[in-house]
């Protein structure tokens, strides 16, 4: 969409237009046997001649670097490469990549990135994707030849940081140990920036600073979000300023299976889910593929640029008045 | 070595422009009915700068240490008449020699017939036609009046267009008296109220002598193409030069100055036709030659 701004470059004219006629207008010499001539307008469009040059070649540049800022200009500028998902051995990438130049992605989805820095790279480059890259849901298509080497990661134990403010601690504390459990959960004794649960089950409220993504509340008068809360299965939940809040009437303190299946709840609510890898395979180039979003990676220069030749501009018009 | 006209470009003294043009000359171009000092004696009067020597009394400066110069009694009734056309056309340039106008080359002829007539004795007098006016200078023999018409001449700036006929006319009451007039211009205005007056003139039995000026490039029609042209003196229309209309342009201007050649010779009006670019000695010795022939 933005390369359809291509489309303006045809206003460059306009500055050479406007810069030829006042050179036009203002040439004339007196010549006293004028009279003898034939009344003829002088032919204008013959004479191909611009006043200040300087300010003329300003003004284009200006309009394009303009037109380039708007239909975000990305020069091919990358070789053959080698896409890391993060979390791949160093060692292991040091021997899979070679000489070739190495990008460590923000995250999985190495196919989304690819997609947005194509034009980035020169038409020969050839790519290679390391690591846990997440599998897209259709094939996707590139102009360039991509390798696709994936391997899946080990799942590591992730772990959940809990907060417990209870009367009873340790029926909490065995919920959290119930036996198949997916995740370690963590429990600290004061919460911090970690800390993912906040279990209440004190009849005051809570301190106005205490703030986390989700609260299990033990008595709900102690909220007054939860005095008409919305219901999904034996969980009834409510929004509130400190984060999300759940309550039940009999949370499963002493019921193993309730234990599994409310924290398999909570993991399946509150947590997106985690991509396949995708198998690895070799994706040929093909031409037709439609280009990716812009990338913007010329956006700041262009964006300088564009401040200083606008006031160079300025600058130079003002002294020509004067 | 003659002078050129290149030399009326860089010099901006017309005392020493004269000098040189009339050194090329010689005497006797015009047949003055004067001789400088006359026979009979008439008064002292006090030397002045441009004096011949030998009509300075020397007796008498031995007697009283100055210098004295004999006035004779004059009988001269002819009277130099300039008649200078200082229109803003007449600003044209040499497109050739660089910095030449038309206006120069008049100012130069004018103060030579100037100079001329002082040294036979004559009075001579200045008309300056610009900017709608006629600036008049009274005539007047000796030095002095030589100095005041060379400045006057010096100061002469070409503006506007010619005065109307009245102004003209008002101007002109010495024509009572018969003298010579000698008109510079550049005639493209033709009729106009100054040739209505030098016409009139004539009829009156002046002798009347005109030159008119013209550049190298006007009579060959040779102009940058380039450049789009206005005419000094009338509105703000622009024209154009280029080879489709150079034809036209030589037609239009042969027939303007065949109609003034002809309206001379109806009116027995000697006529010199000559280019700024031409030797200003043989042009004036052609002018005054050619007035006395007619």
């Amino acid at each position: 969409m933005n390369s359809l701004w291509w489309w303006a470059l045809p206003v460059l004219v306009l500055p050479i237009l406007w810069h030829r006629q006042k050179r036009e207008q203002t040439k004339t010499a007196p010549l006293a046997s004028a009279r003898f001539l034939p009344a003829a307008q002088p032919k204008q469009l013959r004479v191909w001649r611009w006043n200040d040059p300087l300010l003329l070649i300003l003004r284009c540049l200006l309009l394009a670097t303009l037109i380039a800022l708007l239909a975000d200009l990305v020069l091919p500028w990358r070789g053959d490469a080698v896409l890391v998902v993060p979390g791949l051995d160093a060692a292991f990438v040091a021997k899979q990549a070679g000489t070739r130049e190495r990008i460590d992605l923000p995250d999985r989805d190495a196919v989304n990135w690819l997609h947005a820095h194509e034009r980035e790279f020169k038409p020969e480059a050839r790519l290679l994707v390391l690591g846990d890259a997440a599998m897209p849901a259709v094939l996707p298509r590139f102009r360039h030849a991509v390798e696709l080497r994936t391997q899946a990661a080990p799942f590591k134990g992730a772990e959940r940081h809990v907060a417990v403010f209870s009367t009873r601690p340790e029926a909490w504390r065995r919920l959290f140990s119930a036996p198949g459990a997916p995740l370690r959960y963590v429990i600290d004794a004061q919460p911090g920036g970690k800390t993912e649960l906040i279990v209440w089950d004190r009849p005051q409220a809570p301190p106005a600073g205490l703030r986390a993504p989700l609260w299990w509340v033990g008595d709900a008068r102690a909220f007054p979000e939860l005095a008409q809360p919305k219901t999904a299965g034996a969980i009834r939940y409510a929004d509130s300023a400190r984060g999300r809040l759940w309550t039940m009437d009999a949370w499963p303190l002493a019921d193993v299976e309730g234990a599994r299946a409310l924290l398999a709840s909570w993991q399946r609510l509150q947590y997106p889910p985690q991509p396949y890898t995708a198998p690895p395979q070799r994706l040929p180039g093909d031409a037709g593929a439609a280009a990716g979003p812009a990338s913007g990676a010329l956006r700041d220069w262009l964006s300088i640029a564009l401040l200083a030749l606008f006031a160079l501009e300025r600058i130079l018009t003002h002294v020509r008045r004067r | 070595m003659p002078v050129s006209s290149a030399l009326i470009a860089h010099t901006t003294k017309l005392e020493l422009v004269i000098r040189h043009v009339l050194a090329g000359l010689g005497h006797g171009i015009h047949a003055g009915r004067e001789r400088g000092a006359g026979v009979e004696f008439s008064e002292y009067r006090a030397y002045a700068p441009g004096d011949e020597w030998r009509r300075v009394d020397w007796k008498l400066m031995a007697r009283a240490d100055r210098y004295f110069v004999r006035e004779a009694e004059r009988d001269s009734h002819v009277a130099v008449w300039l008649v200078l056309d200082a229109t803003a056309s007449m600003l044209e340039p040499s497109r050739s020699v660089e910095g030449l106008t038309k206006l120069q080359y008049a100012r130069v002829m004018l103060a030579c017939v100037a100079a001329i007539a002082q040294r036979q004795g004559d009075a001579f007098g200045l008309v300056v036609c610009s900017g709608e006016r006629a600036h008049f200078t009274p005539a007047a023999r000796g030095p002095r009046q030589l100095q005041r018409v060379l400045a006057r001449l010096e100061a002469t700036e070409a503006d506007g267009v010619l005065p109307g006929s009245d102004t003209l006319r008002a101007s002109l009451h010495f024509s009572m008296a018969p003298s010579v007039v000698c008109v510079a211009g550049d005639f493209l205005e033709w009729p106009s109220p100054l040739s209505d007056a030098i016409v009139r003139l004539r009829r009156m039995r002046h002798d009347v002598r005109a030159l008119c000026l013209q550049t190298e490039a006007e009579v060959a029609a040779s102009f940058d193409p380039e450049l789009a042209y206005r005419d000094p003196e009338q509105g703000a229309q622009v024209y154009r030069f280029g080879r489709d209309v150079r034809a036209a342009y030589q037609r239009n201007r042969e027939a303007h100055f065949a109609q003034v050649i002809k309206d001379c010779r109806q009116n027995d009006l000697p006529l010199l036709s000559a280019q700024i670019e031409q030797a200003p000695g043989e042009v004036l010795q052609r002018w005054l030659r050619k007035a006395v022939r007619a």
